[in-house]
């Protein structure tokens, strides 16, 4: 029984990473814009197709493929802010929702007619084709669960590095902080915007390439993803980086236990009602302090 | 590429009509009161669940009339839709932006998971064989399912035009455009939105029943997220507001669907581009491109020559005592921002509230009419203790104000402002409006009269036409007196009504507060201007940090040596 459950939470863990690095994302991007965008599981999901991508097409390692994807990302995350985020921004709120809503369909079905609709397999990161696994006391634990779980961990402090021990990453969080200070002390607002994005964007292609192997990339898993990775945000709190990191964690643990315990088809909805109940009871989040919550 | 026959081409048409009900709710919602839901499929498949129980799943008596359950269905679930749209409104009110967004997001996933999880609803695998729709001996399908539906568009297009003509569809707009200003005009912005949750609902339901009923079957994806994604998008490219938009947004969708085989992925790629660039590009949609020419134009009116000052519309209720304030105090955590205030004002008297900049007289003036609660003390206003209400049930004891940075409804014309200003003196509620009683139009037609004597009072008749956005600051601030009057108040609380004014205004403002008074009108003002004050007030009030520190007719305050030393003698000389 005991065992079950640690299986469980293990499970729960490695498919919450995904939702965690979705849930980062958001937050970097509100943070920095004040917009969230509904899009950011369907990036999470076109990151693991490029990692595919150049797999098998470039023959890329798993490794070089990993580092690939992510800075496509990058790159598709400048583009993105640029052609999409900042002309709908200059609308209205409403209009930035409804922009970033669009391009949820650009990308969910776009890659479709790239990749075709069926998900694909991506290489485990050590093993290839099979992954390697181990017993340890009674449990069943695969190289793939740890490898997410420490990359994931080797992304929050690359980004807590960055955010908070480079005069570079400094200037963004001013810049996100306070617009018109920032720009008094001579920091170019727009562009720490467009970083921002693309740190997000990045780090969703990253984390789509260290789940894929696990959940496969493509196909119509990318609102999945995208909700439960919102789920964790609010759960965790949408202003607070770590809040949002152990807020998807929890919402994987939470969903594969429901799986375990009860059903496949009572977790989904079950996950959802938190997501309502959440921003009912404590928008703020679980793990935020209150003053944090500016809408 | 056009060689379709007419069946299929029906069967299009039957879908555009079907969604073009649903995308109607939604186009209110977003394009007429400014709120977004990701979450209409979830009405449109409570709408769908609720007849295909009752028709496929249920079984009727045998000597039940064959139409009665496709009815019982489409009345019932029309009606819970309506319900959990009430819920989802109620739940709303706590959000805006993308908040609001994810949380009717969350309601509409909510309600898959339910139907996906719920055996007598068929698991994922839904309910099939709904029966054909009859009416009588009509079956409705094939090309009377393509007149009922386009009859259920002609239905909703008549209800909402309506609604959006009436009352409610001007508390809508005001509430558009500013929401405080509108609730302190007295428009209950709160109901108003959760109406609009319901209708938006009761629609996508509606949309929902005939949907079930025409495709014979219901199953969980059929009303999932990419159903109200599709919804946003219908309303986006056809242009939100109104009904037109979101009926040609369904059409242009529909027609695609028709092809949709021969596009196959391309299509949803092709919508979700054109709503980036139609929301970037063209705010207002398709329908704003044809109805550009139609826009209210800001142009000057002719007729001019009223007399200076005209009699008062309507004579303002009487009360012996207007407003009393009775230790009202009120904190930002550690700034005491209004400290132990007391007062009352005497009935068809004018007062000054004076006081540095930071005295506490916005903060005042905001507890008073309902905006900001004091956290000690008590606010009576026409004798009712007015402590914790709402600004519009303040507003309706007969109390108007305008606001120190003047907050007009910036896209209404002038007249439309203050026709929304009566919005107390109509009667029509929601339904009266939904059905086009007789009240609803002789509602809009007195609160259009009244609007124009109170203009016409004013003397700002020539703005009558010209947009609030466009209007000088000057012009702005007595448009928003006119907004306030319109209303009929006996109590009118102006915050700073001559900042901005050029000489000639000033005169005329000075003229109007004088007529005003004589009407009988209850009148507070803050103010800055001091000649102005000195010749109009009975009596003026000054906050200092806070507290009152002097009260009195303009001769006495004017030489009050705690005054002087206020303005003159300390380090806040603001003004």
């Amino acid at each position: 029984m005991l065992a079950q459950l640690a299986q469980l939470v293990i499970a729960g863990l490695t498919v919450g990473s995904g939702y965690a690095l979705v849930a980062l994302g958001i937050h970097i991007i509100l943070r920095a814009t004040r917009v969230v965008n509904f899009a950011q599981g369907e990036f999470v999901i076109l990151g693991g197709l490029l990692a595919y991508g150049l797999v098998t097409t470039l023959h890329f390692g798993i490794w070089a493929a990993l580092a690939g994807a992510t800075v496509l990302g990058f790159a598709i995350g400048l583009l993105y802010e640029r052609a999409v985020l900042r002309p709908a921004a200059r609308v209205g709120e409403l209009a930035v929702t409804i922009a970033t809503i669009g391009t949820v369909y650009v990308l969910l079905y776009g890659h479709a007619l790239i990749w075709g609709s069926l998900p694909e397999p991506l290489v485990f990161f050590s093993g290839g084709a099979t992954d390697l696994s181990w017993q340890i006391l009674g449990l069943h634990v695969a190289a793939q669960q740890v490898w997410i779980i420490a990359l994931l961990a080797i992304a929050l402090a690359a980004l807590w590095f960055f955010f908070e021990r480079t005069t570079y990453g400094k200037a963004i969080r001013a810049a996100a902080d306070n617009p018109l200070g920032a720009r008094l002390v001579g920091i170019d607002v727009d562009r720490a915007r467009a970083i921002s994005v693309a740190i997000a964007i990045a780090l969703a292609a990253y984390g789509g390439t260290i789940v894929g192997p696990i959940t496969l990339v493509g196909g119509a898993a990318g609102i999945a993803i995208a909700i439960k990775g919102f789920v964790g945000a609010i759960v965790g709190g949408l202003e607070s980086p770590l809040g949002c990191a152990l807020g998807g964690l929890l919402v994987g643990v939470v969903e594969k236990l429901l799986e375990g315990q009860f059903s496949y088809e009572i977790a989904d909805p079950v996950v959802y009602s938190l997501l309502l109940l959440m921003l009912v009871v404590k928008p703020a989040g679980l793990f935020a302090r209150p003053s944090a919550v500016r809408d | 590429m056009l060689a379709r026959n007419d069946a299929t081409l029906m069967q299009a048409g039957t879908y555009a009509a079907i969604f073009a009900v649903a995308a109607i709710g939604l186009s209110l919602l977003l394009g007429n009161v400014a709120q977004i839901s990701i979450g209409q499929a979830g009405f449109f498949g409570i709408g769908g669940y609720t007849l295909a129980y009752l028709t496929a799943v249920v079984t009727w008596p045998s000597n039940v009339p064959g139409w009665l359950p496709f009815v019982a269905g489409t009345l019932l679930g029309v009606a819970l839709a309506a319900a959990f749209g009430l819920l989802l409104g109620l739940i709303a009110l706590r959000f805006r932006g993308h908040y609001l967004a994810m949380a009717t997001l969350a309601f509409g996933l909510i309600v898959v998971g339910i139907v996906r999880a719920s055996k007598p609803l068929g698991g994922s695998v839904g309910i099939s064989n709904v029966p054909f729709a009859h009416l009588g001996s009509l079956t409705i399908s094939g090309g009377a399912a393509f007149w009922y539906a386009w009859a259920m568009v002609g239905l909703t297009a008549l209800l909402t035009r309506n609604l959006l003509r009436g009352r409610t569809g001007r508390a809508f707009e005001a509430i558009r455009n500013d929401e405080l200003a509108a609730e302190a005009a007295g428009i209950p912005t709160r109901r108003y939105k959760i109406l609009a949750f319901a209708y938006a609902g009761a629609l996508a339901g509606f949309a929902g029943t005939f949907f079930v009923a025409y495709l014979g079957l219901v199953e969980p994806n059929a009303v999932g997220v990419s159903l109200s994604i599709d919804l946003l998008l219908m309303v986006v490219l056809g242009g939100a507001g109104g009904i037109s938009g979101a009926t040609i947004g369904a059409s242009i969708v529909g027609i695609t669907n028709l092809y949709g085989h021969d596009l196959e992925n391309w299509r949803p790629v092709i919508y979700g581009i054109a709503v980036i660039v139609i929301v970037v590009a063209f705010p207002r949609g398709i329908a704003g491109l044809f109805s550009a020419g139609a826009a209210p134009k800001s142009k000057p009116h002719e007729t001019d020559g009223a007399p200076e000052i005209m009699p008062p519309v309507a004579a303002p209720p009487a009360r012996a005592q207007w407003l009393a304030v009775e230790h009202a105090t009120k904190r930002f955590g550690g700034l005491v921002a209004v400290d132990d205030v007391s007062f009352s004002l005497e009935s068809g008297t004018l007062t000054s509230l004076i006081g540095p900049n930071g005295a506490g007289k916005t903060t005042l003036f905001n507890a008073i009419t309902g905006i900001g609660r004091v956290d000690e003390g008590r606010i009576v206003v026409a004798g009712e203790d007015v402590t914790r209400r709402r600004p519009h049930r303040v507003a309706a004891l007969g109390l108007g104000r305008t606001f120190q940075n003047a907050r007009l409804f910036a896209e209404m014309t002038v007249l439309e402002n203050a026709v929304a200003g009566a919005y107390l003196c109509e009667r029509a509620g929601f339904f009266a409006d939904l059905v086009g009683l007789p009240v609803s139009r002789s509602d809009r037609h007195a609160a259009r009269e009244r609007a124009r004597r109170v203009l016409g009072r004013l003397g700002l008749e020539p703005l009558a036409r010209r947009l609030a956005r466009d209007l000088s600051f000057g012009e702005r601030r007595r448009v928003e007196l006119a907004r306030a009057l319109a209303a009929n108040p006996g109590l009118l609380l102006l915050d700073e009504p001559a900042a901005g004014l050029n000489a000639a205004e000033r005169v005329r403002l000075r003229e109007d507060l004088r007529a005003l008074r004589a009407d009988g009108i209850t009148l507070l003002l803050i103010e800055h201007d001091m000649r102005l004050v000195m010749e109009i007030s009975d009596r003026i009030m000054v906050l200092k940090f806070g507290k009152l520190i002097a009260d009195g007719t303009p001769a006495r305050v004017r030489n009050d040596p705690a005054v002087i030393s206020a303005y003159l003698g300390t380090a806040e000389v603001s003004m």
